[in-house]
């Protein structure tokens, strides 16, 4: 079989599409697609089979529950992998850096000085309403003043082919394992190709957040505790958790298994209470201390923060993030990066509009079928308008929402994710994606695996990627 | 190590070793449920005795339905003594610990686990599969035990799995030879064809058929399932095992009250290894043996206070 046929009713005129330019295949996805064809649609088809079972049988799945039976579900996979060439690469390797780096300063100011305030570059009110700005974590010392351990920030590349920054998620991103999973079954899909196309790796991300965790040990000791504290086994990333525990070697506890006396914090081990310096946290902020935090939460651990005020422990990441995640003051990310660093942000934002301003909010109900709706505080997909897509009614009840609270909501305009050629139904179809980076933040730097997670839309037209509306994913290469 | 991880490790490898014993004594007495000799009527109780839930009036109705009595062990989720409720209950147990297991022993509890919830099952059990079912169920679990000696590293994971696995081998042997004992007078004869379906379940017909002369096979026979400590399913051999391992543990943790511990497992062990068949006959069979699965109960309950109380 040819390329053209293997190709054949291949759409990759709806946006950037980064396999076919306007005549051809671009020259790094030749390769792969050649690759393809030779394969033939059947052997192909045999792939995308024997990836789900790879991943069923590692148990890389989650549950969902319904009528009190867990069904296991795995993360739908797309077995073409989504090649990014080096010079790609750099430029966002370079513009998350920097980002990291201003979001870093920005977090210790707000919990500090605020000098930001006071100068007038962030307006005050906008981090006084925000739900997520912390006030019991305020004038708490964190070691080499490092909020953000671990982050999982979104990229989307637009319809001129440029890369845009989405989001930052700075609390507790996830994701990552399905990024070291996915290409160890793309090694064993095309060995030969990972090996000729020289594809970076990304297998050390556990031996890098490792040291990174082992270095923030408040306790100068030649091996310190460090533990993963996991919700258990009911969270939809409990893979996850479990996956980075093995590859780390230490302790994936839960929040029964420790308790905090006299400002410390001890795990329960067949040996007695035994002292813990690093706790890797994926549990929420508002579950972490039923003390400080929600009352009634069981997944934490009672006087946790007291020890964390104390310098007795360190938490990744850092507690009172999310004040940085709010979509409302992700716009002045890039004001932040001129404030703190005197720099011109590398990878923009996405236009966003604040819907607090009367002016900006006419705007946007003008323009509507060109815009989305976020909530400022919502994820997952969950609490947004699309306006192309949206009924009258439901744009006029959105609007009556918004305007009652405008603070919670933002907008964007809507912008065409790139589209990637994947395996549906037995042909090649293009599909909208976005990327996943995972930066890690230590005393020594940011250091950023090359690839990262790619998330694929796998409805057809669709712009929405998360997991929980449809979404898949996909190898990332970056290739030199 | 975690208390909990501990915990963890014991129960998983008890309900392994609890879904090999169920497998063996289904098959065996699935398989010899098919020679219509004298002792029939006797096997299919035995296996509702210990694996179900069944009322009077229930295990009358399946009695005779071989059908049903296998999907009643192996997959009736209503039944919590299942195959598929106890490796459900396996896997829990790994899931909640994955991070102390290799990724190849995670990933054949998981196999083990998918396969007894496959829809497939069902449809095999119907279709005159069941034995092909059964034999490569019980394979696995011989496979667990394989690619957990090959490896998982020794120590304490190693310890606290091991202990549970011959805990409940020593309870499921007791269960076993009490059940095949009850009501007969071991002074009566009772030739090898009556003992064949414990024989089997507990993996040991060859071994007696090759070890034991003498015509008195009842003694033989129980000889065997208690006392004999090259024969790796007896009770002699389970706490010889568990012994050392208790040892390693109480070694590396040096609980406060690590000599209660020992000594109260000393009482047990002793009861058996100093023990010999005329003592058991004058003790009475199953008060003996009731006794032994009672001692055994308490020592699994200080062991868990001294090792697992982290809630």
């Amino acid at each position: 079989m040819k390329v053209e046929e293997l190709l054949a009713g291949y759409n990759h005129g709806v946006a950037w599409d980064e396999m076919h330019d306007a005549n051809s295949v671009r020259q790094h996805y030749q390769p792969i697609m050649e690759r393809l064809a030779s394969m033939e649609f059947p052997s192909i088809k045999q792939y995308h089979q024997m990836a789900s079972e790879l991943f069923m049988s590692q148990g890389v799945t989650f549950t969902v529950y319904s009528d009190d039976a867990g069904i296991e579900r795995i993360f739908p996979f797309d077995i073409i992998p989504r090649i990014i060439t080096g010079a790609e690469w750099a430029k966002i390797e370079a513009g998350i850096k920097q980002r990291l780096r201003a979001l870093n300063m920005f977090l210790n100011d707000i919990y500090h000085a605020q000098e930001i305030l006071r100068d007038g570059v962030v307006p005050a009110w906008l981090i006084a309403s925000c739900p997520h700005f912390t006030r019991e974590v305020f004038g708490i010392n964190v070691p080499y003043d490092l909020y953000v351990h671990i982050s999982g920030i979104d990229l989307i590349r637009g319809e001129d082919g440029g890369f845009y920054i989405l989001e930052d998620n700075l609390r507790t991103p996830s994701g990552v394992s399905y990024m070291l999973e996915n290409r160890e079954v793309t090694k064993r899909l095309f060995p030969n190709l990972i090996n000729t196309s020289h594809v970076r790796m990304v297998n050390n991300y556990p031996l890098l957040l490792h040291s990174i965790l082992l270095s923030l040990s408040p306790r100068n000791l030649r091996q310190p505790t460090v533990v993963i504290l996991t919700p258990g086994i009911f969270n939809s990333a409990y893979y996850e958790h479990t996956f980075l525990a093995r590859q780390m070697g230490i302790p994936l506890v839960e929040g029964r298994d420790l308790v905090v006396s006299n400002h410390k914090v001890y795990m329960k081990t067949t040996k007695g209470l035994e002292q813990v310096d690093v706790i890797y946290r994926r549990v929420d902020d508002d579950f972490l201390d039923p003390i400080t935090f929600k009352p009634d939460s069981i997944l934490g651990v009672a006087g946790l923060v007291g020890a964390y005020r104390k310098g007795n422990v360190a938490i990744v990441n850092a507690l009172g993030n999310g004040v940085a995640d709010d979509k409302a003051v992700y716009a002045y990310v890039p004001a932040m990066i001129r404030y703190y660093l005197n720099e011109e942000p590398i990878l923009p934002n996405v236009p966003t509009y604040s819907m607090n301003d009367a002016e900006q909010r006419e705007h946007v109900f003008k323009n509507i079928d060109r815009m989305v709706i976020k909530g400022t505080n919502q994820s997952g997909g969950y609490g947004m308008l699309m306006g192309n897509k949206a009924t009258e009614e439901e744009i006029l009840s959105f609007r009556t929402k918004v305007q009652k609270t405008p603070r919670e909501f933002i907008a964007q305009p809507i912008i065409k994710l790139s589209t990637v050629p994947c395996y549906i139904d037995g042909k090649i179809s293009s599909r909208h994606v976005d990327l996943r980076p995972y930066a890690l933040c230590g005393p020594a730097g940011i250091e950023i695996v090359p690839g990262g997670l790619t998330r694929v839309a796998l409805k057809e037209g669709s712009l929405v990627v998360n997991s929980s509306q449809g979404g898949g994913s996909k190898d990332t290469w970056v290739i030199d | 190590m975690l208390s909990r991880s501990a915990d963890a490790l014991f129960w998983l490898n008890r309900y392994i070793e609890r879904s090999e014993g169920l497998l063996r004594t289904l098959h065996t007495t699935y398989v010899l449920s098919l020679d219509k000799g004298p002792h029939i009527n006797n096997s299919w109780k035995i296996i509702f005795e210990i694996f179900s839930t069944l009322n009077e009036e229930e295990k009358k109705e399946y009695e005779n339905n071989s059908e049903k009595i296998l999907e009643h062990i192996l997959i009736d989720s209503s039944n919590v003594n299942s195959l598929r409720m106890i490796l459900n209950k396996a896997r829990e147990n790994a899931r909640g610990m994955q991070d102390h297991l290799t990724k190849e022993v995670w990933e054949q509890v998981n196999y083990m686990y998918h396969r007894i919830n496959a829809k497939t099952i069902d449809a095999q059990l119907k279709t005159n599969n069941e034995i092909p079912v059964i034999e490569s169920l019980l394979k696995n679990c011989l496979l667990y035990t394989g690619i957990v000696d090959s490896t998982m590293s020794r120590g304490e994971s190693w310890d606290f799995m091991n202990l549970g696995k011959y805990l409940e081998r020593s309870m499921l042997t007791i269960d076993l030879v009490e059940k095949y004992i009850v009501g007969n007078d071991l002074s009566e004869e009772k030739d090898i064809l009556y003992w064949r379906g414990l024989l089997f379940s507990l993996s040991g017909y060859e071994f007696h058929l090759k070890n034991y002369r003498s015509n008195e096979a009842n003694y033989n026979v129980l000889h065997q399932a208690v006392l004999n400590s090259n024969f790796p399913h007896s009770v002699l051999y389970s706490l010889e095992r568990m012994k050392k391992y208790l040892e390693n543990i109480v070694a590396a943790n040096d609980p406060t009250d690590q000599t209660g511990l020992t000594r109260q497992f000393g009482r047990v062990y002793s009861s058996v290894q100093f023990g010999d068949v005329d003592m058991i006959l004058n003790t009475g069979v199953t008060d003996y043996l009731s006794q032994l699965r009672y001692n055994l109960f308490q020592f699994s309950w200080s062991f868990s206070q001294t090792y697992f109380s982290y809630s």
